[in-house]
């Protein structure tokens, strides 16, 4: 038996024949080659059946060799449904528009949802959003990952400690933390202040309590620097202690800086491609030829088409090639020392907060080996020391 | 004569051999599925077609099939697939 549904798609056409000698027709049909299907013969004595287009033509031939009256009566199938919807274009198109509109409003940002900020904060994140293009109308597809946006954004305000970035939907949640201590608290219970660590003190400053060493004093860790017991001895007043106490402390490290190093740069020379990606099968839209670099560094970017909730198993795809090059470094020995030093400085300056600072620093120990410089580096640095210590009622 | 003598030929040898019968003597082949379809094979044209009758050439004689509701499903050169209400399969020599 043939698929009968596979003609749907090439079109079939229903005949009409009446007159003498019908069967000597449908017998003239098989023999050119013509498939009819559900022959029958109507009440009236005119026999109806089923062909496919593409065999119109040789019907003919056939109809020109008998008497028979011919014509159509019914056009079914796909070139047939064409041809009648190019008349109702407006409402086939109308069809076809309001699916892509609503992919289209499916995949923009509707709402960008600021929470935890001031309105100068919000103001200023909002002017830095757009920067990158995050605005009401964008399009999602063209916009930055979020961890992509939050790192950009951290960048360039300095206001906020921390922004987190989500995505629902058609709107952008960011939550953000402004860089704000929270406010002192307003009673403080009876504590001593006592040093973190050993140090010499070089710059103090009591706000509350009763001051038990001087400046360039040597502490030892633990040591009561400020007391919370004040008054005379007959009149004791426990306080908290509050104050400033910087210290001179010491660190010593260690670094190995290798002499050569190889390591890969990126030329800044780069190309995109752009494709569609459907059930794992790549469909490129844009950017194509080979990418001709020797060696390249490779970033994929995948965003899911949105058509209302639900999410289309189709990605746009956006991967982008650097060029990268390897480069071989050498260092003298002396600017082996030099970085060293700034790499172990920074190291420190990190765990350091703004008010803290290195004073100098020493190089105690230098060796080379194995194409390596070693180094013990002492630091000077002035440092916070300041912990507090409650005191307990009945010492 | 001479077909006469091939036709004995072609028995003798369908007999002795085993050979199908409708492959080696070009006879209809006919199958039935309850009244509802008839399907023939090896036909040689269709001599008439109607709501209530069918009659199709074959090689020696013709068949006559009688019902009712008849509609030809597909037809072939050689093939034909018949549905309706089926009563009767009638040989009819000439």
């Amino acid at each position: 038996m043939k698929n009968i549904w596979m003609y749907f798609f090439t079109g079939t056409v229903q005949v009409v024949i009446e007159g003498k000698g019908v069967e000597r027709f449908l017998n003239d049909c098989i023999r050119e080659d013509i498939s009819i299907w559900n022959v029958r013969r109507r009440q009236d004595n005119a026999v109806l059946f089923t062909m496919r287009l593409q065999d119109v033509q040789a019907l003919r031939i056939v109809v020109r060799r008998n008497e028979c009256s011919c014509h159509f009566s019914k056009r079914m199938g796909l070139p047939f449904w064409v041809k009648r919807s190019k008349r109702n274009i407006g409402f086939i198109g109308g069809i076809f528009s309001f699916f892509i509109i609503t992919f289209l409003l499916s995949n923009m940002v509707w709402g960008i949802d600021i929470e935890g900020a001031e309105p100068k904060t919000e103001h200023l994140l909002e002017k830095e959003l757009k920067k990158i293009g995050i605005k009401t109308g964008a399009f999602q597809f063209f916009l930055p990952e979020p961890d992509e946006i939050q790192r950009k954004v951290l960048e360039e305000l300095n206001e906020v400690t921390w922004i987190g970035v989500d995505v629902n939907g058609t709107t952008y949640h960011i939550k953000v933390v402004e860089k704000k201590q929270p406010e002192d608290q307003e009673y403080v219970q009876p504590q001593h202040i006592v040093a973190t660590k050993d140090a010499v003190i070089s710059k103090m400053f009591v706000e509350k309590g009763l001051p038990m060493v001087g400046i360039h004093e040597h502490v030892k860790k633990g040591q009561i620097l400020v007391s919370g017991i004040i008054g005379t001895e007959e009149n004791e007043q426990l306080v908290g202690a509050k104050g400033e106490i910087y210290g001179e402390t010491w660190y010593v490290t260690t670094v190995e800086i290798p002499m050569k190093t190889k390591f890969e740069v990126l030329t800044g020379e780069h190309k995109s491609k752009y494709k569609l990606s459907m059930f794992g099968f790549d469909i490129p839209i844009w950017g194509f030829g080979k990418v001709d670099f020797a060696q390249f560094e490779k970033e994929r970017i995948e965003k899911t088409l949105k058509f209302l909730h639900w999410e289309l198993p189709v990605d746009y795809v956006r991967e982008t090639y650097r060029q990268s090059e390897e480069v071989n470094r050498t260092y003298t020995k002396e600017q082996a020392i030099e970085q060293g030093i700034s790499l172990a400085t920074a190291n420190l300056q990190e765990k350091l907060d703004e008010q803290e600072e290195i004073l100098e620093e020493k190089v105690l120990h230098q060796s080379f080996e194995n194409g390596k410089v070693k180094m013990k580096i002492l630091f000077q640095v002035i440092e916070d020391i300041v912990e507090t210590k409650p005191i307990v009622q009945g010492d | 004569m001479v077909s006469k003598w091939r036709q004995r030929v072609t028995k003798w040898m369908t007999r002795s051999l085993e050979v199908p019968p409708d492959v080696m003597m070009d006879l209809p082949r006919i199958t039935m599925i309850g009244q509802l379809h008839i399907y023939i094979e090896n036909h040689k044209g269709l001599l008439a077609f109607t709501d209530q009758e069918v009659r199709l050439l074959l090689k020696q004689g013709q068949l006559l099939i009688k019902g009712s509701h008849f509609v030809i499903k597909t037809i072939l050169p050689e093939e034909i697939l018949l549905e309706g209400e089926i009563e009767k399969v009638m040989f009819i020599d000439q």
